[in-house]
């Protein structure tokens, strides 16, 4: 069987498509884990994301308005978490969770109106070049603006944390907000921003997912992906490139799945939506061998409440 | 130009506490201040306030006749004020230069440059890539100092700085505080240690319960003063008698050695020792040394071969500490609220921990609470543990209450051996006074000690019989009479 180079391809475009939802949370929750917060909420802030997104696409015709609208509606929902969570000092994991189950609720309530309305065509760049390198045309060109900004987040991400100032400072209160707060650094604050940061991501995931990748609104269309974003965060040890790694990994389980399913492979597609799970759980067992790079890679609070004395 | 610190009528209350009652003090710079008082006398809030950290309720602080208003600890860095806490402020799995840089706003370099001639100028070597958690204590300490010189302060104020460090890294300290002193820095030195004090400062200012009871100067001073005034009453002065020499041998280790896959950890290597009945062996080192593994092994948290221990006549290298309690044995471990007790559990629920067969503590798998409870009592009034209510969660007990607490859980059922682990650790002089009494008498009921610890005042107060350990090994036993501070400081180092 000839394979043609260029199906190649368009099977890697279309595992890197379905890892940008991905990696777009991820590198939000990352920041947010990172300060020490641990938000569970990611699907319910992606799906939120998802049909505000999608509705504001409907209503006012306008994309820019509905991406900045579904990250925004993001912000908002995870303001309710960062509120209870730093404000009110309630659990992280009872609070996340809470807020994933109010959000696939509500966007349910939301998105009843807009089930089997036709999505917009999302524009794509170098849509030309697409032909113009056999294999790599189609990987690196003809995508949404999304995508592109989504394979860049890792490194920027990295680059934020390692080299600049404020991600120094959210490193620090993700490692001991105690000694943050002797050291004057507002430590409620680094953490709503970083809770509000990763909810506007999770927003823009959604959005991907409704007006880019499916272009539809389907109720509980994230189908897991927030919580896959979650256990990547961990797959990747804190690291932003590794979850560029990861979320191809992630995303081509998918795909494969898909391709398989045409091919006439028999594998439940059951065992290969808990693969992402499985291999989470492999990859803490492994890096829970090295005590030391646990320590030194997990922010040492994570999860854990802070109260300010005084 | 000389800087002048004052505090003027300060008061802070909590809840149920005045934690400082209507304070006013003058330091002027060129000499050291101590600040000294027991535990819960109220001497950190009195720095806290001036770091910013707590805002009084009353009163003023003036630096050169400026009144400051110190909201938070960035206004006392602003205003010259720097100071190192007790347990370290510093991000552990940051490098040592990011840990200084985040409180800067200089560039990368010129910060690098400052640092270098700060650590050449004192003496100091710091790797400044390496993550803060693989520091030593010392080293840390280090750290949170450069920290505060990069701002060049007028007050450096230390809070209880040397309840980590080794008597090596006390003296370094010792040192650098006295140079910083002598380019005009006004020091403020926090402690409940009285050695200390006469060794370092000029001038010392005491603390009870939250008032400031008298300043003077230290050559009107001796240590008996000083600790009279600390506690408000004439503490007895404690001796151990010479023990009778007694050869009935009660615990025998042979051949000990363990290895763990920890890099954190210490190695043991071919640990021989034995203790007769009514001996106490002190075990010095300096800390990370072993000692935290050496009492893990010997408490049967660590188990090892079944022949390496010989306990009255048994072998109970395999047993884990429950078994090993049965043979009548003891543990006091280092760490009071995460080893020896439970904190969020109630004082009666900690003594039940501690459970016997023959104790009945527990019937039919139920807990018969009234036994534990009438149990506890016993403990609380025999080893005057300070509070009546049984009830009350162990993290609100002091250090001292909890550690005469744990103590007397231990004691009450007449062990043959009694295994602690820095029994005193951060204790005030009263309570360290009460435990070391008690020590004492459990050597004359002919019952024995392995006593691991840093401190070696304490050490050579209490042994019979001192080894020290380095690096997992342990040095010959010596007997304490023959023993100096000296002596051990020099074995502690390492040196033969």
């Amino acid at each position: 069987m000839i394979i043609d180079i260029n199906f190649i391809g368009l099977i890697i475009a279309s595992i890197m498509a379905s890892a940008v939802p991905l990696i777009l949370a991820s590198c939000g929750e990352l920041i947010t884990e990172r300060s020490g917060v641990l938000n569970l909420g990611v699907e319910g802030m992606m799906i939120i994301g998802a049909i505000s997104g999608f509705a504001l696409m409907t209503v006012t015709g306008s994309l820019i308005i509905a991406i900045f609208g579904a990250m925004l509606a993001g912000v908002l929902i995870s303001t309710i978490f960062a509120f209870l969570t730093q404000t009110l000092i309630t659990n992280h994991v009872a609070t996340g969770l809470a807020l994933t189950i109010f959000g696939i609720g509500i966007s349910a309530m939301i998105g009843k109106n807009f089930v089997g309305i036709p999505g917009k065509e999302f524009p794509v760049l170098f849509d030309g070049f697409k032909d113009t390198i056999p294999l790599l045309g189609p990987i690196l060109f003809g995508h949404s603006i999304v995508f592109y900004f989504a394979f860049a987040l890792p490194f920027i991400t990295s680059y934020f944390l390692k080299k600049t100032k404020i991600g120094l400072i959210v490193r620090a209160v993700g490692d001991s907000p105690e000694s943050a707060s002797n050291q004057g650094i507002n430590v409620r604050l680094v953490r709503y921003a970083c809770i509000l940061y990763g909810g506007a991501m999770s927003g823009l995931a959604g959005a991907y997912l409704s007006m880019i990748y499916t272009p539809q609104w389907i109720e509980n269309m994230t189908g897991g992906r927030g919580w896959i974003a979650l256990a990547l965060v961990v797959f990747s040890t804190w690291n932003p490139i590794k979850i560029l790694i990861g979320a191809m990994i992630f995303g081509g389980l998918t795909i494969i799945q898909f391709h398989m399913q045409a091919i006439g492979v028999r594998i439940p597609v059951q065992f290969l939506t808990a693969l992402p799970y499985i291999v989470t759980i492999i990859v803490l067992v492994v890096i829970s061998r090295d005590s030391r790079k646990i320590r030194l890679s997990t922010p040492s609070s994570l999860g854990k409440s802070f109260y300010k004395d005084n | 130009m000389i800087t002048n610190l004052k505090i003027s009528n300060v008061t802070k209350i909590y809840p149920g506490c005045v934690a400082n009652d209507n304070v006013s003090l003058e330091f002027n710079s060129g000499k050291i201040y101590a600040l000294l008082g027991e535990n819960g006398a109220g001497k950190s809030t009195l720095v806290k306030i001036l770091s910013g950290v707590i805002i009084p309720d009353e009163g003023e602080i003036y630096l050169n006749k400026n009144n400051l208003k110190l909201n938070s600890p960035s206004d006392a860095k602003k205003n010259d004020i720097g100071m190192v806490f007790q347990h370290f402020n510093l991000f552990e799995t940051l490098s040592v230069f990011e840990n200084l840089i985040i409180d800067s706003d200089e560039q990368r370099e010129s910060l690098r440059e400052k640092i270098d001639s700060i650590m050449k100028k004192y003496n100091f070597s710091i790797d400044l890539d390496i993550p803060v958690l693989n520091l030593s204590a010392g080293q840390k300490q280090k750290v949170e100092i450069i920290r505060c010189l990069i701002r060049s302060p007028k007050v450096l104020i230390m809070d209880e700085p040397t309840s980590v460090l080794t008597e090596q890294e006390t003296s370094e300290l010792f040192l650098s505080l006295k140079k910083f002193s002598e380019e005009g820095i006004l020091i403020i030195y926090i402690t409940h240690k009285l050695k200390e004090v006469m060794q370092l400062c000029d001038e010392v200012a005491v603390m009870r319960r939250g008032k400031l009871v008298s300043v003077s100067e230290i050559k009107n001073e001796n240590i008996e003063s000083l600790a009279n005034k600390m506690v408000g009453q004439n503490l007895k002065t404690i001796k151990k008698k010479k023990a009778k020499t007694s050869s009935d041998q009660l615990i025998k280790i042979t051949n000990l050695s363990f290895t763990s896959e920890d890099p954190f950890e210490t190695n043991l290597m071919d640990i021989n020792f034995s203790v007769n009945r009514g001996e106490c062996l002190g075990i010095a080192g300096i800390s990370g040394n072993g000692q935290s593994e050496l009492f893990q092994v010997l408490s049967g948290e660590i188990i090892s071969e079944k022949n390496s221990i010989e306990f009255n006549k048994n072998y109970i290298g395999d047993l884990n500490p429950q078994e090993r309690r049965e043979y009548l044995m003891a543990f006091s471990p280092e760490d009071r609220l995460e080893q020896a007790a439970i904190p969020q559990m109630k004082i009666f629920e900690n003594v039940a921990l501690n459970n016997f067969k023959s104790s009945n503590f527990f019937n039919k798998g139920l807990i018969n609470e009234n036994k534990i409870k009438e149990h506890s009592k016993k403990i609380i009034s025999d080893f005057n543990v300070n509070t009546d209510n049984i009830d009350l969660k162990s993290q609100f007990l002091s250090g001292g209450n909890l550690q005469k607490l744990i103590i007397g859980r231990e004691l009450i059922t007449s062990p043959d051996l009694l295994i602690c682990f820095n029994p005193t650790w951060g204790l005030d002089v009263g309570a360290i006074n009460y435990i070391h009494e008690t020590l004492i008498k459990i050597n004359e009921q002919n019952k024995s000690i392995i006593l691991i610890s840093t401190d070696t005042d304490e050490l050579l107060k209490l042994s019979d019989k001192i080894s020290v350990i380095h690096k997992g090994k342990l040095s010959k036993i010596m007997n304490a009479d023959e023993v100096t501070s000296e002596k051990l400081g020099i074995l502690m180092g390492g040196a033969n």
